[in-house]
């Protein structure tokens, strides 16, 4: 799937014009609104705005989990505007790693399996998979948790796994939603130190929406978002 | 792939709603294995009673001994061909029977209900060595006693050991020995002296059937096509395994059938169980259905996964119930055979085959009611189910 575009020249996320409208009944509603946007690879970014503006809308079309209505997307070389859902799955598994507000990780598996779970969908032999798994959780400092089941771990513990499983593919893009929207400060800080950490030595482009202005300030760079357009 | 063990311990987490369900389907399992069992405990029945190298001669067009008739010399004729083993004494390894048929009263005083009656020579023993004489005699030859199978024994006003009772109008046999034969339908019979049946049922230089033992199984064809081709005998000849088979069928296929209709109805009950259920789970789960979809799961993946559970959660169900059923294996029946309108008793009968297609039958219960659910899993819209 390499392509001459994937060139480090070339910006990670190029948001072209984009604009993302919902129905509801006869009413349209313009959630994006001819937007633009470049990150590129190996940034740190924050989406900030208040509630409604469309960050996570905005986020979600980078990640691949919606489409844009009209406009252009481009991630990791990739145009997303003419994949499948299922090309769209392919792409998510391989190159975006996921940290949700509330961590989503399965409550019946166990810390090390919920990491194993992105590698089910490459051909790694089950040695390998376990092996990688265990070295994510390791560099979340959670090794002495792997058999723990989700209910045993703390929230900032649970969101460090939800990290690990971000991590294990080795994706381009982390794309974090509110990543600390439910932690106290403290876990919050753990877990921007590891989003920097992941930024820095593993060289992950890092996008972030959250409402708190002390992660923004973690990032490199930070868009404010209102009314579906940057300020 | 979602992992196996994604499945079954989100089965083990909703221990009470998993072991509710599967108890229904292991309840429609249960019946589905019983009626099967019934028609193999009848068949078995029905069908013990013949070997692949004994050979049954009738009169043509007649499908029951009981209405067939041939007389005498046709009859040495059949036992004389080259095809029939002889016994040691130099004598044809045959025996010609008359079989009648005989209402009774039951013990209890419940109606009445027919019974096999059949005339043998004396020397029955050796030609089917696997009835033995499990209590009293064996009946003299040419007097009025009989020995009855142990399946009906008690069973019939006059049907026990030194008790009587009237093979015709004022004409009264005694029961002096009890007979086994590994379950087979002898054991529903009543065996007396060839003279005393054939007088009672007024087939006076007949017999209903000839049975003979051939040199091998493989003689079968020839000894067939020398018997029905010869136009003066209006016979015809079957392999004894054969005709008994066929005459189970009826009511084998009559009773599995029922069976099979009643497990029928009751799996559309189980099955709507095992639906609620999955959609239950489903509908709980959605955001760990988005969360792995987001991850890179793809629709199938979920379709199989929930699938999967679902058949997992049936199995469990069909092993409690195959389970179950093996306790019928206990229990004796008895049911009137609509070949011969006699009444048949039989048990129960676990076969491997059974047990497999029980648990083919959960599986497919499971694969039928999870199936809309699996769907809807599958097709949830990857952010409405993030959001849920
Ligand atoms: N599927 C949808 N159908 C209809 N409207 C939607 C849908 N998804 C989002 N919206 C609307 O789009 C707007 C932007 O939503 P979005 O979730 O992107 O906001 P946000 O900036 O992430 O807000 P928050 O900070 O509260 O998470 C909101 O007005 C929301 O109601
Ligand atoms: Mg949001």
């Amino acid at each position: 799937m390499s392509s001459p575009e994937e060139s480090a020249a070339a910006p990670m996320v190029e948001l072209t014009n984009v604009t993302k409208t919902f129905h509801r009944g006869a009413e349209t509603l313009t959630v994006l609104d001819g937007l633009s946007l470049s990150i590129a690879e190996g940034s740190f970014e924050a989406l900030m705005g208040p509630s409604g503006s469309g960050k996570s809308t905005l986020l979600n079309l980078v990640a691949g989990l919606d489409r844009a209505t009209s406009g252009g997307v481009r991630v990791a070389g990739q145009d997303l505007t003419a994949m499948t859902d299922g090309d769209l799955a392919a792409f998510r598994a391989r190159y975006i790693g996921f940290i949700f507000q509330s961590y989503n990780l399965m409550p019946v598996l166990t810390a090390l399996e919920n990491v194993e779970l992105p590698l089910l969908l490459t051909k790694l032999p089950s040695a390998d998979r376990k092996r990688r798994a265990a070295t994510a959780l390791r560099v979340v400092g959670l090794e002495d948790r792997a058999d723990h089941y989700p209910r045993q771990l703390s929230g900032g513990q649970e969101q460090r796994v939800a990290i690990a499983r971000a991590l294990v593919n080795d994706p381009k893009i982390i794309v974090a939603d509110e990543p600390t929207g439910d932690l106290d400060r403290k876990s919050a800080d753990q877990i921007l130190a590891l989003l920097e950490k992941l930024n820095k030595d593993f060289k992950k482009t890092v996008v972030m929406v959250t409402h708190d202005p002390e992660a923004a300030s973690h990032a490199r760079v930070t868009h404010h978002l209102n009314k579906g357009a940057f300020q | 792939m979602v992992p196996v063990s994604y499945s079954v311990r989100n089965l083990m987490v909703r221990r009470t709603t998993t072991a509710a369900t599967a108890l229904g389907i292991g309840l429609v399992v249960f019946v589905f294995a019983s009626v099967l069992m019934l028609g193999a405990g009848l068949q078995r029945a029905m069908g013990r009673s013949g070997s692949a190298d004994v050979a049954i001669v009738l009169r043509a067009g007649s499908d029951a001994e009981s209405s067939s008739g041939i007389e005498l010399p046709a009859a040495g004729l059949v036992t004389a061909s080259p095809e029939v083993r002889v016994r040691p004494d130099g004598r044809s390894d045959a025996v010609g029977e008359v079989v009648g048929v005989l209402a009774l009263d039951r013990a209890g005083g419940e109606g009445m209900s027919n019974v096999q009656v059949r005339g043998v020579p004396d020397d029955v023993y050796r030609f089917r060595p696997s009835v033995h004489v499990v209590a009293g005699r064996a009946a003299a030859p040419g007097s009025d006693e009989v020995v009855v199978g142990a399946a009906i024994r008690g069973r019939f006003r006059g049907v026990d050991l030194g008790q009587s009772f009237e093979i015709k109008k004022n004409r009264r046999v005694r029961v002096v020995g009890v007979i086994e034969d590994r379950g087979s339908s002898f054991e529903s019979e009543v065996w007396g002296d060839i003279d005393t049946v054939r007088a009672a049922f007024g087939r006076e230089a007949l017999v209903s059937s000839v049975r003979v033992g051939l040199r091998s199984a493989g003689q079968l064809d020839a000894f067939k096509r020398a018997i029905e081709t010869n136009p003066q005998l209006g016979l015809t000849v079957k392999r004894e395994s054969v005709y008994y088979e066929e005459l189970a069928q009826g009511t084998t296929t009559f009773l599995t059938i029922l069976g099979l209709m009643i497990a029928f109805f009751f799996s559309a009950g189980a099955m709507i169980g095992a639906m609620i259920t999955m959609h239950a789970s489903v509908a709980q789960r959605s955001r760990e259905i988005g969360t792995l979809r987001a991850l890179g799961f793809s629709r199938r993946s979920i379709l199989a996964s929930f699938l999967f559970e679902s058949v997992v959660l049936s199995l469990a169900g069909g092993v409690v119930g195959a389970l179950a059923s093996l306790a019928m294996g206990l229990v004796r029946f008895n049911i009137v055979n609509f070949a011969t309108w006699s009444e048949v008793v039989f048990t129960f009968v676990p076969t491997p085959s059974i047990v497999v297609s029980s648990l083919l039958f959960a599986a497919l219960m499971g694969l039928l009611g999870g199936f809309f659910p699996a769907v809807r899993a599958a097709r949830m819209n990857v952010l409405d189910a993030l959001r849920a």
